[in-house]
């Protein structure tokens, strides 16, 4: 079975093939980066017409790629809930239009799932029931997937997502953009230790997170300090700011793995490819004796390939949407 | 040539379907914020009235703008994604030709406008009817209505939605006559306006196409003025 799927929530236009949800063919990816650091992140309109753009090209270009032509494609996948509306609905009528002229299977998605089952790509013997944190630039989720459809969202950010955070920071330290990436690789040469910032909501007793008074707080230090002529390391703020925020988000989603009696914890998203996550997730699993994946690197962020993985298995369900599908900018996961 | 043609820019959507000169069907909607829910439904509405089937199509016509940003880009993506899918040619008209195209038997100079979402700002155009329909005299207009009708200097019929109201509320820039003509977008005149071309072989680079907005973002014009971030 042999599944498009096209992705345009945000900022990435992707088009990938993917065979019976576990074989990625193609996954093409056109971000706009150049868009991101004209404007300091990501403005609707811009990202729409871009989008608008390069549609077209990018699923031709998923075809070449695998070596194959619209002939051989047997559903297709979109992201339609979760999102910048103008952005969804670039994607949601290519693949409509497809659909529509291949007489084809359309799959309206929502993004997270598309997240969830990114790691599924990467480990396909990943067990169930598992915890599932998925945490990007739009998104800081935790959720128990009881099974390969059925998820209950036990928290989630109450004001940015901690990817936001991390961009925010790194504009406000005059770092380059996305700040995920740039304050990974500053952190290294940093102490993470040299300042304390708070941790958000980590005695809280909800799953809920909160990263916009984290986010005040390193930038108020910062201008205090710089008010008092002082030069401060940008590498130990990374690596502090970094640290409270790992901190925060391995803490609560092991609390849940443990609440919920789970012994599999699943991150993903675009953050989840931050080396300090990863390394103080599996530092932490360990000890505990629970199982933690992550994604390729090439998965973490927003792709179609997870898109396409994620329509197959609502289509081996019989789950499929009708040619009225439409977009929806804020939606519950269901399932 | 068999042509579906798609306008989705204005406050109504539009689908039609000619064959050569001929207009076999057509049918428009309200498109509110549901144009892309509704769009392929009325597309295999229109298909069926005329007696086709989406594979009877040979060239598909989009209307490109200017408009509703959000619209266009609904009209624009299906119609471009229909003729990958379909493998046939698709030729993208300005939404304004096919509104002046509406007033092709007059005899005076035609102004074709279109209300830019808010305030009293509009999209425009200049035309003159010539043998076949109408030909461009100037450049895309985007600005105030009462910009554009002062500079109206001789007899004008005016064409677009809403224009009976144009005049009345604006009587007083005018110096020359100008005749109100209503129109919306029809998506058979798209059709049949991009099947010209087709005919020609004068296609469009189909995952090229996009639309006609005659006004960037907000935020790129702000980066124009003042620089980029950081």
């Amino acid at each position: 079975m042999l599944v498009l799927g096209i992705e345009t929530s945000c900022d990435e236009t992707s088009a990938a093939l993917v065979t019976d949800g576990q074989t990625i063919l193609s996954n093409v990816i056109a971000t706009q980066l150049d868009l991101l650091r004209k404007y300091g992140g990501v403005v609707p309109e811009v990202a729409a017409r871009r989008h608008t753009e390069l549609i077209g090209y990018v699923i031709k270009q998923a075809l070449d790629n695998a070596g194959k032509t619209l002939d051989d494609v047997e559903a297709v996948a979109v992201t339609a809930r979760q999102g910048l509306i103008g952005c969804l609905l670039v994607g949601v009528a290519a693949a409509k239009s497809i659909s529509y002229s291949r007489k084809l299977p359309l799959i309206g998605l929502h993004h997270i799932e598309g997240h969830i089952y990114a790691n599924r790509l990467s480990n396909p013997g990943m067990p169930f029931p598992h915890a599932c944190l998925t945490v990007s630039g739009g998104h800081t989720m935790l959720l128990y997937v009881a099974d390969g459809n059925r998820y209950e969202l036990l928290g989630t950010t109450l004001d940015d997502a901690a990817g936001e955070a991390f961009d925010k920071i790194a504009k406000f330290l005059g770092l380059d953009f996305p700040g995920g990436p740039v304050i990974d690789k500053l952190s290294k040469e940093g102490n993470a230790t040299a300042y304390h910032f708070p941790r958000p909501m980590l005695r809280n007793k909800t799953y809920d997170f909160s990263f916009s008074g984290l986010k005040t707080s390193v930038i108020n230090m910062f201008k205090d300090k710089v008010a008092a002529g002082k030069k401060l390391p940008l590498a130990d703020i990374a690596a502090s700011f970094q640290e409270a925020v790992v901190n925060v988000l391995v803490a609560k989603t092991l609390r849940a793995a443990e609440t919920k009696g789970v012994s599999t914890v699943s991150v993903t998203g675009g953050v989840s490819a931050n080396s300090r996550l990863r390394s103080a997730f599996e530092d932490a699993c360990k000890t505990r004796g629970i199982d933690v994946y992550f994604p390729a690197l090439s998965l973490c962020t927003d792709n179609a390939a997870m898109i396409a993985a994620a329509g197959h298995a609502r289509l081996m369900r019989g789950e499929v949407s009708d040619l009225r599908l439409n977009v929806v900018p804020n939606s519950p996961l269901e399932g | 040539m068999v042509v579906l043609g798609i306008d989705t820019s204005g406050y109504t959507n539009a689908i039609g379907v000619v064959d050569g000169e001929k207009m076999l069907a057509g049918r428009s909607f309200d498109a509110k914020t549901d144009s892309l829910e509704q769009i392929v439904d009325n597309i295999d509405t229109v298909l069926k009235s005329a007696g086709l089937a989406l594979q009877n199509i040979q060239g598909i016509g989009v209307g490109l703008g200017p408009g509703s940003w959000t619209g266009i880009r609904v009209g624009v993506t299906v119609g471009k994604m229909l003729a990958f899918s379909l493998g046939k040619p698709v030729g993208g008209v300005s939404t304004l030709e096919t509104l002046a195209y509406r007033a092709r038997n007059e005899t005076s100079q035609i102004c074709a406008v279109i209300h830019a979402g808010t305030g009293s700002n509009v999209y425009a155009a200049f035309y003159l009817p010539d043998d076949e329909g109408v030909v461009i005299t100037g450049d895309y207009f985007y600005g105030d209505i009462r910009e554009l009708l002062a500079k109206i200097n001789e007899s004008a019929v005016l064409v677009g939605q809403g224009t009976e109201s144009y005049l009345q509320l604006y009587e007083g820039v005018l110096t020359s006559p100008v005749k109100a003509i209503e129109a919306a977008p029809d998506g058979a005149v798209v059709a049949l306006l991009a099947g010209r071309r087709l005919e020609k072989g004068d296609s469009d680079d189909t995952l090229a196409l996009t639309p006609l907005y005659l006004k960037e973002s907000t935020a790129r014009a702000f980066v124009n003025k003042y620089g980029a971030s950081g």
